[in-house]
């Protein structure tokens, strides 16, 4: 359609935001603007499929795109600070092996190690160059920071928003593989949701005592159908 | 067409048990599920000419080839004895308030999609659907964990999400590798296993190895292998026993079953000889892991969770071994062990009920006076112990025995090496079994224990599964080795 030059700049761009929010994600101790930055850096992912979409005109791009938006731009950071709010867990400060800083630096040693890998790798082969290697770069990096949430934090409903970052970087990753069928997209949505949901609930109990949690499980059951419906 | 059969009765199923009120109704519904699933895969079985290929119009997500039939038979096979043993079991959960009555809905609801997705996942083709459907056995068998009203479980059961589910992404990832690399030697991407083990003689080396070793974490973290093992022996040790002998007899199957499938392309490429190496790697230190962790056990559970690790660890040694015979064993070990580990779950479900520790999952067992309270127990773990660590003539042992000769004609050291891990188990276990099973109250003293009335639906599985252990290795032969041979073909091995 229009000038493809003009998209990939448009790409590259984004895919200097994506590694803004996921820094971000692995500094911050505060855990509200935690599901915000989650949002947001989901909302750069639904553009980048969108100018992906307007350059290459695959539909299933399009509706990548619509199904993130909905679910993890809108519907899972809204149940997560739902439940934060229920929780009132508000920060969190337990880093478990690194401290901010060095975790920022060990990002930015991955990301040189995932570069020369997939350098080596692709070598030789038409991939290499294009944006698809830009995209597997970024991709498995913030798979492999997310990872690095996941295991380096305490809190569980920590842990959760890394898991949610890894698989934001599958999809990029996968967003530049176009012809996957959609379908399969679609499931993996649906199961990352039940994940969720699952998850919360669970981190709801590692966080109270039983009693307790029998009381607020029974508050979430009805709460919890109405989140499953979308 | 025959795979609507499965999803209308678990549809059906499910509906009932919402409808259920008493634990019995609900236990009936999910043995009938059991039973059905058995029956249509023994239709299958015998009547239905394999393999059938496209099942869906269109696409070709699913497939019935021999593989993904044989591992069906298992886990049905399982699966309907454990809910057999559910019936005594949960009943006894309860009546000691372990488990609430209001979970009961969830727990038997969860018990049959399980079973409904994991035969689904074995009738995939679309490897990204395998994927999908392995991840969700990962998250229901994390709920069938987290029932018990114990913060233990819960911890148990978010380990275990977060280990298992962490290393999929990793494994899609190399899906998209490999959809990639398909894309690029032959123009059109497919996921599709019977079409990339078609096309692999012509994948790239380098990014073949790379696909696999990424495919290769995800499913390790789904069958316990070193080192995203850790989740293993406590979700294994704190689940229900009825659930623990389908998570160590089926689930881990799962994992090693997507191994296999993406092995099977690699092996077909250039680059088979480091993928082999890789994984014998990761074989002999699961193995190494294991025997080491079971030493100080005191936990029987645990004990026995730690042997499953030890076993999916001689799967991977025999899948390194690549050659036929090999193969051909380890499919015969994954049949083995899923039905000796479920008898040996079976039967420390039963002692568990008469001597748990009330104040935590995680004390040792104070077993005593074990065969005046539970002789059947006790003489289940003696004789599953038994066939457990390859003694002639159960079946774990044929097996064992050919992998390690096959192993031999590899590497003499490693075999050397793997031996005397192998027999470190194996001590570790008789030790545990000895040292416990001996303790006696003397003569004279009061008995502090009320004897635990075991009911037969308890009994009967153990007694059947055992039967079936000893058996299996003659009556093999009748069919049995056709059938292997044929998947050992279409896993293009010979």
């Amino acid at each position: 359609m229009t000038d493809p030059a003009f998209f990939d700049g448009v790409i590259k761009i984004l895919f200097v935001c994506v590694l803004i929010t996921a820094a971000y994600i692995i500094t911050t101790k505060n855990l509200i603007s935690l599901v915000r930055v989650y949002s947001l850096q989901s909302l750069v992912l639904v553009a980048i499929a969108t100018a992906l979409f307007w350059r290459e005109g695959a539909a299933v791009l399009a509706g990548i795109a619509v199904v993130t938006l909905v679910t993890k731009v809108i519907v899972i950071p809204y149940f997560i600070a739902a439940v934060q709010e229920k929780i009132r867990i508000k920060r969190d400060i337990e880093f478990h092996y690194l401290s901010p800083t060095s975790s920022l630096f060990i990002s930015i040693a991955l990301m040189l190690v995932i570069y020369i890998a997939l350098s080596n790798v692709l070598a030789g082969t038409p991939a290499k160059g294009s944006l698809f290697f830009f995209g597997a770069v970024i991709g498995l990096s913030l798979v492999l920071m997310g990872m690095m949430v996941t295991f380096s934090r305490k809190k569980a409903i920590t842990k959760v928003l890394g898991y949610l970052s890894m698989e934001n970087g599958v999809l990029l990753f996968g967003l530049f593989a176009t012809e996957l069928p959609f379908i399969i997209e679609f499931l993996i949505v649906i199961d990352l949701i039940i994940l969720v949901i699952l998850t919360t609930i669970l981190t709801i109990g590692i966080d109270s005592t039983l009693e307790e949690y029998h009381n607020r499980l029974h508050r979430f059951y009805l709460w919890e159908e109405q989140e499953e419906a979308p | 067409m025959i795979l609507l059969a499965y999803v209308l009765c678990a549809a059906i199923v499910i509906a009932c048990i919402a409808f259920c009120h008493t634990h019995r109704q609900m236990n009936a519904a999910a043995l009938g599920f059991g039973a059905a699933c058995a029956a249509i895969t023994g239709y299958i079985l015998i009547f239905v000419q394999v393999p059938v290929g496209t099942l869906i119009v269109g696409n070709g997500y699913f497939f019935i080839d021999h593989f993904g039939l044989f591992e069906v038979a298992v886990a049905t096979a399982i699966f309907l004895l454990a809910a057999v043993y559910a019936r005594g079991y949960v009943e006894n959960l309860i009546i000691s308030h372990e488990l609430e009555t209001g979970s009961l809905k969830l727990f038997y609801g969860a018990w049959c999609l399980l079973e409904l997705v994991i035969v689904l996942a074995f009738y995939s083709d679309n490897l990204a659907l395998f994927w999908i459907f392995a991840e969700m056995t990962t998250i229901i068998s994390a709920m069938l964990v987290a029932i018990l009203s114990a913060k233990e479980n819960i911890d148990a059961a978010l380990k275990y999400i977060f280990v298992a589910s962490v290393s999929m992404l990793i494994a899609f990832a190399g899906l998209i590798f490999l959809f990639e690399i398909a894309r690029s030697t032959t123009g059109t991407g497919s996921l599709n296993w019977t079409v990339l083990i078609q096309q692999a003689p012509a994948f790239p080396p380098g990014m073949a190895i790379a696909a696999f070793a990424l495919i290769f974490v995800g499913f390790a973290a789904k069958s316990g292998i070193f080192p995203f093992h850790t989740w293993l022996p406590e979700a294994h040790a704190k689940a229900p026993s009825a659930v623990s002998a389908v998570l160590s007899g089926v689930l881990l199957n799962v994992g090693i079953y997507g191994i296999i499938r993406v092995f099977a392309i690699v092996h077909r490429t250039t680059a088979v000889a480091t993928a082999s190496l890789l994984v014998l790697f990761f074989g002999v230190c699961t193995i190494g892991i294991a025997a080491i962790s079971m030493l100080p056990e005191k936990n029987l559970k645990k004990m026995i969770a730690f042997s499953s690790i030890e076993n999916m660890g001689i799967c991977l040694v025999g899948l390194a071994v690549a050659t036929p015979l090999a193969l051909f064993w380890v499919l015969f070990h994954v049949m083995a062990h899923a039905f000796t580990k479920a008898s040996l779950f079976f039967s420390a479900g039963i002692l568990h009920r008469q001597y748990r520790s009330h104040l935590s999952a995680d004390a040792p067992d104070e077993i005593r006076d074990v065969f005046r309270f539970q002789p059947l127990a006790a003489w289940g773990i003696i004789i599953g112990g038994l066939a457990i660590i390859g003694m002639p003539p159960f079946a774990v042992f044929f097996s064992k025995f050919f992998i390690l000769l096959s192993l031999g004609s590899l590497s003499l050291w490693v075999l050397v090496l793997v031996l005397a891990l192998l027999f470190v188990a194996a001590a570790a276990l008789g030790y545990f079994v000895i040292r416990s099973f001996s303790r006696v109250t003397p003569e004279g003293e009061p008995l502090d224990l009320v004897p635990y009335q075991t009911p037969l639906a308890m009994k009967a599985p153990i007694v059947i599964l055992l039967a079936a252990v000893l058996l299996l290795a003659f009556l093999f032969p009748m069919g049995g080795t056709a059938y292997f041979d044929r998947i050992v073909a279409e896993l293009m091995f010979i």
